[in-house]
Formats: structure tokens, sequence, C-alpha cells
């Protein structure tokens, strides 16, 4: 039979939008996160108390991010620039031993009616302070990016753990029939440490696992659709195939009553069918207005790989998208393709920031023009900060001892800032946290008690927050 | 203190199976360990009679005083503030507890534990008697009671056609041919059965099907993990040592000693130190390892970990028992202390995960190494003078190292920025630095040993010699090959050093490896009875001779776990479940079993067959249950929807690798070639983290068509296809796959590259069987499913074949129900 090839795949999108809208859709929103075993949410929200947000987008600065030269000024830094570092105690750092103390490359200037200090290096973000809430206290328990970026997106530094997108989803379940509820957008450049492990589903069922999803690939999604290969596949072979599988699937099923697991196979497919359709709709920013594009920075070369990827988290999260996490670099090879400066700040992270400022900032604009920043968390975090004191000449070494995160949107009130660090920018001083309050606090605004979201295995009940966590009530809004 | 738990009514309900659930369950997150509403902590028993803000919660012996009771009884309890009050029976249960003066009972005090099920000595049960005459076999005596018990009866037996098909993915994790279907549905003899499964037991096929469910309990991966994810491209050899295994039914007991100490117990065998890949199957965290300076705390904490998955993987592999939970504090629930979990960390504190190198020959495999060994011990004994010597001191020490650092400082400048082009002064003087540096590194070594004592450096020279020599001769051994193992000596990388004596391993106070307590003595559970639980090994005795003892603790025939958790593993995966539904938890927190008597039958016959799991698979296979139609029955449904009595087989989804190599052998394409080095399905290209990438492997390579026990196994990154499919995580200890059917999945079946190459072979085998649509249809049908084709789907395929090509009509049979469930 004749076979039309590639030139058929937008053929067949069109076909799937007629034909997969004609099919029963009963019984489908049991499938997409929401079976049996699964924790049921209400319809209002929330899973334990009413919620203040929906849905949560996480920017991961892969590599540790450094709080001294975006958030967490020290005067002190300037002041002692160049002079031995001696905060009292020893220091033991990851690699080296600790140069003199090295102040920002970059200026500092009061933003926002809060009048919060930002460096110049996130200008865009700079004129979002209001919306924001800081946690310059941080603490990692890990120096080490692999087990601490663990730490960040699971709560424990060992792998095998689900990440807080897949607790979410397995919590919630999803707001769409249409798209996983967790979805994944990678750095252009690879994976962070710990490659996709650090957004599995663990021991939780598979749908909750972070989907991942690649614009500008072949096939955003792995198997999306066939190879260029598969040139006997065409719209009608697949309408006719589907259809006919359907009736075969049913067949089967007619002399074994009973097992739901037969029909709910029967409607996998038929939502793989809509995702054919979705997915390249969500991934189709030719609809969006130049100034959108421009705001994300899609115009520019620096920013366009994390800008696409911050607008395709909000297209994702319009359409319903529980948890988007967007990654910021790959992993700490060279050369340096993610945050870990250890040899030169200023280029290094000059080139991190700047990529990531605009499009970041861009996303919370968006969302709030667009009214859903009220019921979606901004949470941007990293695995740990970087020391005040200088590696080399012109680098900083990891410091697990404090860190910057923050949070905006649904539920969070802006301008705030929860705790501080020590004159040095050194360690935690005032209300030291872990990872573990902030991961309670977006549970809590979603509507979930971290201690009741549980899943028991290998004998444990396991939780995001292990045993630990307290919701940060200051900075609810 | 051993508590009674099959206590009286009257008597004083067991604190930590009955009041700590309870309090767990309904109070614990408004009252945790700490920061807790009003003060109040109710996580452990301290805690309760501790109370908080308003007092004493619980009064010992009066009932009426406690605040705790009042709180959660009467016509409308105060708490809990949210969801139902407590149920009467649960009050009750509380106000007895407490009426009985509020005891700790047996939590935790180390004495031996008879109280649990399955830590009470394994007793052969009689076999019910039988009641009717279904099932001739023991075990349907015990279905069969317990059917009767619950108003269930057995389901009539799957016909052969399913039987085959059934059997086949059950042994050998692949579909049966239909020239096998056609010899069994014909053979009229009456033992056609019993001979079936004779067949699929003497195949190899079983050992890799039954040997990867094993892999999946050791959480066998053949990648690091974490950052710098590298591969160990050693490793295979422990995972054809476990199909191996499986295919000669090794006695369970050697399995177990195999894996834990094979390389002292056999040290003329190079399985036995094959074996012990087992210890070093899990992740490990390079960095950790190989980066971290000695003494900082993040060196420790990897350490800390790294023994614990040790530890973690051997009990709960095989004792079903979740030690780790002790890691910072005794088991909340099970008779685990804290002291016991260290003690086991101190039988791993000897060994690291590295490669090993092993010999073929068992002579020249025991000459290596007791030669490896010894490298070991004096690469050991010469470290602090090498430390002297590159230490250094004195003026002269300094000049020359500056004079170096400038010569390095002055090398690199020279490198060609990016860019530029190199010259060939540059290359020139880059040479004659390196040659200077060499010039100068042995002058400061000379400079070293003129300041030691006349003594060291006779010393010195005698070690090094020594070193030489040993050196030597394990070279002139023929051939050795390398397996990554447990490892007391290996080749020092970066900052990963062999440990030489055990390390001294503390019990952590809270787990924290900034808290060290007392010293911690190899052992193990202190209460299982009948076992000694302190092994009393000194450092003399070498470091194996705790993994020795260890070993001995775990095979040891009056350990009653052992013989349960590996029954109860058989069962689980002929029938889709255990009879303890949590294979690796066989604590308070797991499940009941829910066939107490036939689990200890199939325990005690394992056991006493000289732990034979072909016999146990007999036993399990001819009996009528696993015969039994898969088939709905409402009114049976009606007082058992779960199935757990087994009044009819369970239908199971085929797993990952099942349906992986289905597809290959129905499409004619699979290479049955057993093992050897793992067939790589990714592009690899080295890094700092290493990249593997599943979209870049070509699905038409030979690397393809291997089976998938035989696939690579990445920790950080998964394939696609395969986790799709719920295949196990290898950073995960896996006693049960999930089954989950989703739409990624469905993608994946229709559109991975496999599936779409398959296809096409398929076809193509199709197309060999006749010129007619039908005909190839009607074969396809019997070659992916196993059965005969109906008139009506052959029409409809064949159309559909002919209308848009056989490759679609394979495909679409590969996607079927039937092609993926078993009845």
């Amino acid at each position: 039979m004749p076979n039309q090839g590639a030139a058929t795949l937008t053929d067949r999108r069109q076909f799937l939008e007629h034909w997969g809208g004609g099919l029963g859709w009963i019984a489908l929103a049991q499938l997409l996160g929401r079976e049996a075993g699964a924790a049921q949410a209400p319809a209002g929200g929330g899973l334990h108390h009413p919620a203040r947000a929906k849905r949560v987008v996480q920017l991961f600065m892969s590599g540790a991010a450094s709080q001294c030269d975006m958030y967490d000024y020290k005067p002190l830094l300037i002041e002692r620039n160049g002079q031995e570092f001696d905060p009292g105690g020893t220091v033991e750092l990851f690699q080296s031993s600790p140069g003199p103390v090295m102040r920002s490359p970059w200026d500092w200037k009061q933003h926002g009616d809060s009048g919060k200090w930002m460096s110049s290096l996130v200008p865009h973000l700079a004129g979002c302070v209001d919306h924001m809430a800081f946690f310059p206290s941080m603490v990692s328990k890990s120096n080490v990016h692999g087990p601490a970026t663990f730490m960040q997106n699971s709560g424990f530094v060992l792998p095998g753990f689900p990440s807080m997108g897949a607790w979410i989803s397995y919590g919630l379940g999803a707001l769409t029939d249409e798209l996983p509820s967790f979805v994944v957008l990678p750095d252009a450049r690879g994976f962070a440490p710990n490659g996709p492990g650090n957004h599995t589903a663990a021991f939780l069922p598979a749908q909750h696992q972070g989907t991942m999803i690649r614009a500008g690939r072949e096939n955003p999604i792995h198997d999306l659709f066939p190879p260029a290969s598969a040139d006997f596949v065409t719209p009608e072979s697949e309408r006719d195939g589907l259809a006919l599988l359907e009736r075969l699937n049913r067949r089967h099923l007619a002399s074994r009553g009973g097992d739901s697991r037969l029909e709910a196979r029967i409607q996998a497919y038929e939502m793989a069918a809509r995702l054919q359709v979705t997915a390249p709709q969500v991934l189709d920013i030719s609809g969006e207005s130049a100034a959108t594009k421009k705001l994300y920075g899609i115009d520019e070369p620096i920013t366009q790989d994390f800008g696409l990827r911050c607008l395709t988290a909000r297209r994702l999260l319009e359409r319903g998208v529980r948890f988007v996490q967007v990654w910021s670099g790959a992993d700490n090879g060279f050369p340096r393709r993610n945050w870990d400066s250890h040899e030169d700040i200023r280029k290094d992270h000059g080139a991190m920031g700047t990529e990531m400022d605009k499009p970041a900032a861009a996303l919370i604009r968006d969302l709030e023009a667009r009214g859903l920043l009220e019921d979606t968390i901004v949470y941007w975090t990293t695995e740990f900060g970087r020391m005040p004191c200088s590696q080399g000449t012109l680098g900083r070494d990891h410091n697990p001892f404090t860190f910057t995160s923050w949070l905006a949107g649904g539920g969070v009130r802006g301008g705030t800032v929860y705790g501080s660090s020590d004159e040095w920018s050194y360690k935690a001083a005032d209300k030291p946290i872990y990872c573990y309050d902030l991961h309670a606090t977006v549970l809590h605004l979603l509507g979930i008690d971290h201690t009741r979201l549980t899943f028991r295995h290998n004998g444990i009940d396991r939780r995001l927050t292990d045993v630990h966590g307290e919701v940060i009530t200051d900075v609810l809004a | 203190m051993p508590l009674l738990l099959a206590a009286a009514p009257s008597e004083a309900p067991d604190y930590s199976s009955s009041i700590q659930p309870l309090l767990t369950a309904r109070c614990i997150a408004c009252h945790p360990s700490s920061g807790g509403q009003a003060g109040l902590s109710l996580a452990g028993h301290a805690d309760v009679l501790r109370g908080g803000n308003s007092g004493a919660a619980v009064v010992p012996g009066d009932p009426s005083a406690s605040l705790l009771l009042r709180r959660v009884s009467g016509e409308s309890p105060e708490m809990p503030p949210v969801g139902e009050p407590l149920t009467p029976s649960q009050v009750a249960l509380l106000e007895r507890w407490i009426a009985a003066g509020a005891p700790h009972g047996a939590e935790n005090d180390g004495a031996p534990d008879e109280t649990w099920w399955s830590f009470r000595a394994l007793v052969r049960p009689s076999v019910p008697k039988p009641e009717s005459a279904w099932g001739a076999n023991p075990i349907d005596r015990f279905i069969a009671a317990r059917l009767a018990e619950n108003g269930l009866s057995p389901s009539r037996p799957a016909d052969r056609t399913t039987l085959i098909r059934r059997l086949s993915f059950n042994l050998h994790g692949l579909p049966p041919s239909p020239a096998e279907v056609d010899a069994f549905v014909n053979d009229r003899s009456p033992d056609a059965y019993q001979r079936l499964v004779d067949r699929l037991l003497a195949s190899p096929r079983y050992g890799e099907r039954w040997g990867r469910h094993w892999l999946d309990v050791a959480h066998y991966g053949e990648s690091h993990g974490y950052d710098k994810d590298k591969a160990r491209r050693n490793s295979w050899p422990y995972r054809d040592y476990v199909i191996e295994s499986f295919n000669r039914d090794k006695p369970y007991a050697r399995f177990i000693r195999e894996q834990i100490a094979g390389d002292v117990l056999w040290p003329a065998e190079p399985d036995g130190l094959i074996a012990t890949g087992f210890v070093a199957a899990g992740p490990w965290d390079y960095v950790g390892h190989a980066e971290l300076r000695e003494g900082t705390k993040d060196k420790k904490l990897a350490r800390l970990l790294d023994r614990d998955d040790m530890v973690a993987a051997t009990m709960s592999s095989f004792t079903s028992l979740t030690v780790h939970c002790a890691r910072c504090h005794d088991h909340k629930f099970d008779p685990i202390q804290q002291a016991d979990y260290y003690a086991l960390q101190a039988v791993f504190a000897g060994v690291d995960r590295a490669e090993q190198p092993y010999f073929q020959d068992p002579e020249t495999h025991a000459r290596g190494r007791r030669l490896w060994l010894a490298i070991g011990k004096a690469e050991a004994a010469l470290r602090p003078f090498l430390r002297q010597i590159e230490e250094g001191s004195g003026e002269e020490v300094q000049r020359i190292d500056e004079q170096k650092s400038a010569l390095n400082q002055e090398s690199t400048d020279l490198l060609p920025k990016v860019g530029e082009i190199d010259t060939p002064e540059s290359i020139a003087r880059r040479k004659e630095i390196f040659g200077l540096i060499k010039q100068l590194e042995a002058e400061r070594k000379a400079l070293a040993l003129a300041a030691m004592s006349a003594a060291d450096r006779e010393r010195y020279s005698e070690l090094s010699e020594q070193l030489d020599a040993l050196n030597a001769e394990f070279a002139a051994l023929p051939g050795p090959k390398y397996v990554y193992s447990a490892a007391n000596y290996f080749k020092t990388h970066g900052r990963f050093i062999p440990s030489g004596e055990p390390r001294p391993v503390y019990l952590l106070a809270k787990g924290s490896v900034e808290s060290p307590q007392q010293l911690a003595r190899p052992g193990a559970v202190t209460a299982v009875a009948g076992l000694e639980a302190r092994f009393g090994i000194d450092s003399a005795q070498g470091e194996g001779a705790a993994r020795a003892a260890l070993a001995a603790w775990l095979a040891h025939r009056d350990n009653p776990l052992t013989w349960r958790s590996i029954a109860n593993r058989v069962w689980h995966y002929h029938f889709g479940r255990g009879l303890v539904e949590t294979p690796n938890d066989f604590g308070r927190m797991g499940a009941m079993p829910t066939h107490p008597a036939l689990l200890d039958w199939l325990a005690s016959e394992v056991r006493d067959s000289g732990g034979s799991l072909k016999h146990l698979h007999r036993l399990i296979l001819l009996s009528a249950s696993y015969r039994q139609s898969s088939t709905e029955r409402s009114d049976q449904a009606k007082i058992d929807a779960g199935n757990q009595f087994l009044w009819r087989m369970n239908r199971t989804r085929l797993d990952a690798e099942a349906v992986r190599d289905s597809v290959l052998a129905v499409a004619g394409q699979i290479d049955l070639q057993m093992g050897g080095p793992s067939a790589e399905h990714f592009f690899f290209k080295d890094d700092h983290s290493p990249v593997y990438d599943y979209t870049r492997f070509d699905f038409s390579s030979a690397a393809a068509r291997r089976r998938g026990v035989y696939r690579f196994l990445v920790r950080s990154v998964q394939d696609p296809f395969m986790e799709s499919l719920d295949c196990a995580d290898p950073s995960l200890l896996v006693p049960k796959r999930n089954s989950t059917l989703t739409a990624i999945q469905a993608l994946a079946l229709l559109n991975d590259p496999l599936m779409i190459g398959q296809a096409r072979h398929f076809a193509d085998r199709l197309r060999a069987v006749s010129t007619e649509s039908a005909e190839r249809l009607r074969h396809g049908i019997r070659l992916a499913y196993g059965r005969s084709a109906s008139d009506s789907e052959v029409t409809a395929l064949a159309e559909y074949s002919d209308q848009h090509g056989l490759e679609s009509a394979a495909r679409l049979l590969f996607n079927g129900n039937e092609f993926i469930f078993v009845d």
C-alpha cells in the first residue's frame, strides 16, 4: 500500500482532533492520577483543608546558585573584600581551603515597596520582589551535588524516593485528562546531576513520575509519535487500527468480566491518542504574541532556551498540569553548563543569571496578567549555596550552611523575608530551615497536610518531608 | 522481657502493636515528636507518659484520671478535631491499656521475641484433612480449608491452552510456540502436565526468568547512581551467577552464604567472590567516596549511607525485616534495637564496592586471591611512609614545591586557548617542563628519605621490595577477569582508599554522624530466638569473619524468617501476590499472612528439602490451586473481591522484560545467547556525568535482540520503554513490581522504535507462512496469543492488513490486551 511518510504527522494530528473527541471519555478521570489507592482530592481543591493554590511551577537551579551574588546582601563582604575570611571555627569546604573574602562582582540596590536588596545580576526579578517571599536561611544536609539535589527534590539524600511533583500528583491527581499531571522541562544542554532520577515517582505508581517534554525534538515526549522510519503508519492506518484494536480488546474483555484493568487499558489508548493532539498544541507557541515572546526573551539567544521553557510551563499550567519543573543548568561538567561556578563567578554566574533572570520574571508577570498567579505557586530553588570567600581567585566553593530559595504566587505573602543568614552569608543565623519546611509550606498552600500525605513502602509510611517539616506560617498571605 | 502477645482480653494490649499504631494513625499529625499542639507529643511511649502543657496525658492504672482518654471519649469527643471520632473498641483498647498501667511492653528490649508470627520458630504444621475431592496436593488442602472457612469454593481447572501459556510466562517469561501448544494440548498421557512442568524447569530460560526476580530484590544495577553516574562494566558476572544458581537449583542456604561471604567461605571458587556482587549491587556515591576528604562530615555520611544500603538490602532480601528503620532510633514497631542495626553495620565495616580480580581456574583463583589481599596488606603497611614522603618538610622541600608549582603554572599557561593553535615551541617547552618536574620529584623523594630515621628507611625499602615482588607475582598470573563486588582491598581511586582493618562503627544517636556513642560489634537481630545475635568476632579474625558469621546466622536452619521469606517470594511470583502481601516486611507494619499454616508448611518444605526451590516450584505448579481458571465468578467475588483466599487464579499483566522478550520472540528475532557483558540499549558518552541516551540507539543492532535480563541497567537514566512498563528501579529494593496501565505505556507499545522494527519482522515472518492474508493472521494470532484464531477476528485483521499493510496488523497484535495479560 502507498505510504505517505513523515509529512502525514500534521494530518494525523488533525485527524486525531476529530476522531479523538468522538470517543467515549467515560471514567477517563480515573486513569489520570485518580487511580484506586491515590488519595482523592475533593472537588474544591485541598486534600486536607481548603487550598490556596492549585498548581506549582518549580524553577530548579542546578549546580548551586550563589545566594550572596543575587539575593543575600552583606555589606561586610564589600567592606572586607580581599581580607582573610575568618568567621570563627573551622571552615570545612567541599574542594578547597577558604580563600579571602570576595564581594559580589554585581552591585546591590533596594527594590519595590518592600525595599528588598537585589543584585544587578537579576534586574528583572528585582522588579518582582513584592510578589516574592525569600528564605535566606536555607540549610542543606549534604555538601555534594548528587545527594543535595536529591534532597531538594525528594527530601532524602538518597536515590529512590519520589520527587515533590510526584507526591503532589499522587495527592491531588490531575486537573486535566489531556496532559500528565507532572511535567519536567530539562535544560537543552542536558540533565542535572542524578539525571531523571530527580523526578522519579520511585515507589509511587508510574503515572506520577515526571514526564519529560522536550520542545524541538521529533518526539517531544518519548514515543509520542512513531519514528520517521515507521513509513507504514498513516493517519488512516492509525484511525482504523485503533478502532480495530478497541474492538478486539472489547471482545477479549467480554469473556473476562470483572477485571477493571482490561477496561482501563482500553482507555489508556484513548488517552494516548488525546495526548498526541494536546502535546503538540501546548508546544506550538505560534499563537503567542510578539510581546509575550519578547517578555520571556525568546527573541534573544541567551534567554531563548530558558525563556521558551518558562513560556511552555505557563502553557502547561493553564491547561491543567499540576506541577511543572523547569531546570536551569545541566550537570557539573566543563565547560561550565550550570551554576557550579568554582572557577569564575563573574563569568559563569553571569551567564546563568542572565539566562534565568528575564524569563523567570516574565513567568511571574505573565501568570499575574492572566490571573493565574493567585493560585499558582512559583518555587525557585537550588541544591545549596556558595561561599562568601573565594576559591582560586574568582570562584566560590559549595555552601550547604546557608542558601536562598523563594516562593511567589498562590497564597504567598509577597515582599517578605523569612529568617536570615549571618553577617557573612556563610551560615544560617535566624530561623534556619530545610527544604522540609518549604515542602511542607507548599503542600499546605495546596491544601495538603504534609504529615498525612503518606505511602507505605518496605515497612515505612513514607512522606515527602520524612519525619520533619514545619509550615512557615509567617509567609502565608 | 518477652511479652505474651496471645493475650486474653483482660490483659494489657501491646503498646507497640496496638497502642502506638492507633496514636500514629489518629493523633500524631498534631502531636508529633516535636513542636506538637499543646506541647504534647504522642510519638513514643515516653512522650505519652511525659504529657504536655495540660499535664500528664496518661495516669497509669487510672483511666478516668487520664486526660488522653477523656479527650477522645464521651458523647462528642474533643479529639481528634478532624475526621471520625475513635471507635468504641479503640477507646476501650486505650482504657484497658491505661488500666493495666500503660505498660511499655516488650518493645525493643532485645529479648527474643516469639510473640510476632514471623519470629516464631518454624514448625512444620500438619496438613488439613481433605474435606472434598478437590486437590490431592497438600497445598490444595490448606487452600481448601481457608476457602471453606470463608464460604468460598475453588474454580474449575483452566484449559490446556491457558495452562501452557501461564506456565511458559511464569517459568520462562516467554510465550509458548504454536508447536509446543499443540503438543501439550494433544498429549493424552496422564502425566502430560507434570512433564511440561519438568521440561520448563529444566530449561535455562527458567534461570533467566527467576534470576531476574532475584535481581529486583537485590536492587542490582550497573551504574553508581547519584551525580557522576559512572558505568559498572564488570557487574554482569554477578547477574550470570544468579541465573546459573537458579538453573542449577543451588541449595538456598548456600546461595545466601555465597552472596554475603562467598569470598571468605570458598576462597578457591571464583563463584564465591562473584556472588558478593550482591553486597555491591546497590547505588554508590562516587563524589562522596572518591572526592571528599577523609574526616569531613559528608565523607562520614557517604560511608554511613553506603553501609546502610548493604544492611537494608541484606536484611530485606533474606529475612524480610525492615532493620533500616532502626538507624535513628529503636524500631518503632518491631523488636529491632538500634544496637542491632549498628551491629549489622559493623558486619560490613571492612567492605566497599569495587572491582576485584577472579580467575576461572580454581587453583589460580585461590592463589590470585591470596596475592591480591597480600598486596592490599603491603600497600597499607607502606601507606604511612608514602604519606611521610609526600608531606615532606624543610626549606629544601618548600623550594622544590615552589619550583614545581611555577613550572606547572607555566605549562598550563602554554596550553592553547580556545581558538588558538598549538605551536611546536610550546609543545617542546611543555615536554621539557614535564622532564624537569619528574627530576624535581625525584629530588624531593630523596630528600624525604634522607630525613627519615635509618630504621624507617630500611623498613620502607623492605616493604617496597615486598610489594614489588607481590605485584610481579600477581602480574604473572594468566588473565584475571574482574567483577564488581564486595571488596576489602581494591585499587585506590582518588580519595577512595581501602580501609584495611574494618572501620570503627559507632552507634549514632538519632542516626547522626556527629553524635557517635558506643562502639558497635558485629552481630544481627537479637529478637530472633535461638541464634547468637552478637558474633564475638574481633578484628584479629580478619574482615571476612563477621560476614561469614552473618551468613551463617541468615542461612541457619533455625532462622524462621529466612525460610518464610523465600517461600513467600516464590509464592508471590507464581500467584502475583504473596501469602504475605509485603514480601520485604514481615513486621507489624507489613501485611499478615493470609494462610499462615500454608506459609509455614512451604517454608518447612524448602528448608527440609535441602533448600531446593525447584522442589517448591513443583509442589506449587502441580497443585490444583495454581491450575484454576482465572475467570471471574460473581458469587465468590461478593465474598472475596480481592481473591485473597484464591478461589480463582489471578490474571497478571506481563512485566517489562516479559513484554520485551515476547515481542522479540513472536517476531522471530530473539537472541537466546546467555550471559556475558550487558547489552547497552543506549548511546554512551563518558563525561563528568556520563551521557546515556536511549533515543540514539540502533534498534536493528544485535544488542537489541538479547533478552531483557541482559540489558545494561543504568540508575540515573532508565530505559523509558522499560520504565513505562514498571521495570525495577535499581535504586530501590523491589520486592514486587508495580503494574500500571498508562497513556505513556500505550504510546511506548505503539510507537517505540523497538516495536516498529519488530512489527516489520513479525510481518516478514507471517509473509513466509502463506500468500493469503487470512492464513498469515491466523498464524499471527497463534504466535502472539498462543491459541487458535476465530474466523471473525481473522477476517477483521485480514481486511485491515489488506488496506494498511501487514506491518500495521502485526503492530496491532502486539498492542492487544491479550498480548500483555495472562489468564
